[in-house]
């Protein structure tokens, strides 16, 4: 393959890795969106906690010396559950008890665990970088100059298993149709015999687990994470969101990909200092040309 | 209510003045400083200075103190921002102290220092390597360490010499210290080899993802990418340019000298990487015995505790040659005498820069740095 080409599809193959996980962060903020209206700006830091969680994990299990591929799915389960609950702890505690009070009031006290959840992280954890535990091979599938490395090839595989199960849970199963129910009606449903609490709290869990896959699997690709990835990893997932059209959870899917690929080609052919710009860029022009985003439909008045 | 005001404004005052009463040094107490990096990802860095100055400190206490007067040591927290730098050199100022150690990050160093010049107070930094800390001439700055142009120089003898023919690729942070030593190891290696690099970019150091840019730079075939830049990113460099399938090696200054280093970018990938730094402690027999009692106190020694220890060593020096608490006498005794170091015996030029280039190379070898020999 010719330099240009090869240089183009390996720009490709980057974006796509991190769109997925991008991806999957988003799918947090849309289904949280989609059903109580609320911006989570403490997703980021779900995200963050998921990763620091998957290594503590897997160190612990590496010492009590488990085979590598039995530590990597116990630490991945682990985290998983682990920030799933202090996604539904988040809600509990900061939303819950808003719930019917202005719609600023839950945003800032979003924004007030999003702190919260940084500095219990920096406090319990410090300041330094946390590197993960086991060196992965560098090795990968390569054709024609283009690589994909295991990790990347791992990180697609397992973000679209999660995204065709979530597809499914929420379109053929009953308790998908509750959050369905719950998302455009609470009142009509909870009359319908639907514990919305618990629908709502079921959402916060599945989401803060996706962001927690997303949170080891980076910290996997990447070799460390410190307090603060959360924050402009949240931000890029929120713009995917917004792409995508937000509410919308294939939307969220394919904005994440969208993204993470028009990022690296920015990084790629403009310069690195441009991905950001161009990311942020998106967002503006979605907000002002199509507020209802690549997938998504056109609501009455929302935040 | 006015009346009320009034005696207010009298308290809050009369508490301001109280304040700063209790600022300036005591009369029998001697205020010198160590400020670096102590909170933030440069955390460890912070550390090993206060560490390597308190024990300095502690040592002269033992012996009696200075000028008949116990020594204590301020430590200060930049946190790698310039503008808390800066303040902090107000700070010390207003706490009566003549001596700094410090700063770690040459982007620190350079704002903080003219408030130093300003106030006649003596600044010794033990890391900060950017030439222009020293070039603008001030009469009370000097360094331990070496300089940009000094290790850029060395890192591109040694490609001339050991990789002839290889393909040169440079990239940057964008950092006053990244981008200076960069363009320091450049200007050398095309005087050097008569050759021009063939490629030179920069990479955003608050990113984690630089697969853009490697991914531009893996049809050129680049045997050595040079990086000036600290070991977060170094690190993460080298793990994504083994994931895209680029074999070149890495080359790097001082700022990733870190065992850190090794572990983000994975022990097999960093294998065979290169950087300049100053000669292993280890091997330097007049240094085991200050390294045995650092270890006692602190624990391990890290890549700038001695040089911090060393620097606040020939500040007190000379403020006890000058005989008085004054920064201008103290800073003409340093430059007109020598010091007999764990490093060795250090002068200083005119400009407050160490005589002899102290750097070397090292490469990492099985997962562990080890100074090579060359020249």
């Amino acid at each position: 393959m010719t330099g240009a080409g090869f240089e183009f599809f390996q720009q490709i193959i980057n974006g796509l890795a991190v769109g997925a996980v991008y991806a999957l962060i988003a799918l947090g903020y849309t289904m949280v969106y989609g059903i109580i209206e609320l911006i989570n700006f403490a997703h980021g830091e779900i995200y963050m906690m998921g990763a620091y969680g998957g290594i503590i994990i897997l160190a612990a299990l590496m010492a009590l010396g488990l085979p590598l591929g039995l530590a990597l799915s116990f630490a991945l389960l682990g985290t998983l559950l682990l920030t799933g609950l202090y996604g539904v702890a988040t809600e509990r505690l900061a939303y819950r008890p808003l719930r019917g009070a202005s719609r600023l009031a839950p945003l800032i006290s979003a924004l007030g665990m999003s702190i919260f959840f940084q500095q219990y992280v920096l406090l319990s954890q410090g300041a330094r970088d946390k590197i993960f535990p086991v060196e992965l091979s560098s090795g990968g599938f390569s054709a024609g100059g283009v690589k994909v490395s295991y990790i990347q090839a791992a990180i697609l595989l397992v973000a679209t298993l999660l995204m065709v199960g979530l597809t499914l849970f929420v379109g053929k199963t009953r308790v998908g149709r509750a959050m369905r129910a719950t998302a455009q009606d609470p009142v009509m449903a909870s009359l319908s015999g639907v514990p919305v609490n618990g629908v709502i709290a079921l959402t916060f869990f599945i989401g803060s687990s996706l962001a927690a896959v997303a949170g080891f699997m980076i910290a996997m690709y990447y070799g460390k994470v410190n307090y603060l990835v959360g924050y402009m990893a949240g931000l890029k997932a929120f713009v995917a969101a917004v792409l995508g059209g937000i509410g919308n959870i294939p939307g969220a899917m394919a904005g994440g990909l969208v993204l993470g690929v028009v990022e690296s080609l920015a990084a790629g052919y403009i310069g690195g200092e441009y991905k950001d710009v161009v990311a942020f860029g998106i967002l503006i022009a979605v907000l002002i040309v199509r507020p209802e985003g690549l997938l998504g439909t056109r609501l009455p008045e929302k935040v | 209510m006015d009346y009320l005001r009034r005696i207010a404004a009298i308290v809050a005052a009369s508490l301001v003045i109280a304040g700063m009463s209790s600022c300036g040094p005591g009369r029998h107490v001697v205020r010198v400083a160590v400020i670096g990096p102590m909170t933030g990802e440069q955390a460890k860095q912070g550390k090993d200075m206060a560490d390597g100055a308190r024990l300095a400190v502690e040592e002269w206490n033992a012996k009696g103190g200075i000028l008949g007067k116990r020594i204590e040591l301020l430590v200060g927290d930049d946190a790698q921002d310039p503008k808390q730098a800066n303040s902090l050199a107000n700070k010390m100022w207003t706490m009566g102290v003549v001596l700094v150690v410090g700063h770690y990050n040459s982007s620190c160093t350079i704002p903080a220092s003219e408030i130093y010049n300003l106030r006649h107070m003596v600044m010794i930094t033990p890391a900060s390597t950017n030439p222009k800390v020293t070039d603008r001439g001030y009469k009370t700055l000097f360094r331990v360490c070496g300089r940009d142009d000094q290790q850029g120089l060395v890192a591109a003898q040694y490609v001339v010499r050991f990789m002839p023919g290889a393909k040169v690729t440079v990239l940057h942070d964008k950092t006053t210290y990244g981008q200076g030593l960069a363009d320091e190891f450049m200007a050398n290696y095309e005087k050097l080899s008569a050759k021009k690099v063939v490629y030179y970019g920069a990479i955003v150091k608050e990113d984690q993802d630089y697969s853009a840019v490697l991914t531009s730079l893996k049809p050129l075939d680049p045997d050595l990418l040079y990086f000036g830049g600290l070991y977060p990113q170094a690190g993460l460099l080298v793990r994504q340019m083994r994931q895209l399938g680029l074999k070149a090696i890495l080359m790097a200054g001082d700022g990733t000298y870190d065992p850190e280093f090794i572990r983000i970018a994975g022990a097999n990938n960093a294998e065979g990487s290169l950087l300049t730094f100053m000669p292993d402690q280890e091997k330097i027999p007049g240094a085991q015995a200050v390294i045995a009692s650092y270890r006692k106190r602190f624990g391990e020694v890290g890549p700038y505790s001695l040089y911090s220890y060393e620097a606040m060593n020939i500040g007190l020096s000379g403020i006890a040659k000058a005989g008085a608490l004054d920064g201008l006498k103290a800073a003409a005794a340093i430059h007109s005498s020598s010091f007999e170091t764990v490093f060795g015996p250090i002068s200083f030029d005119a400009k407050g820069d160490v005589l002899d280039s102290p750097y070397v190379v090292w490469r990492v070898e099985s997962g562990r740095l080890v100074q090579i020999p060359y020249k």
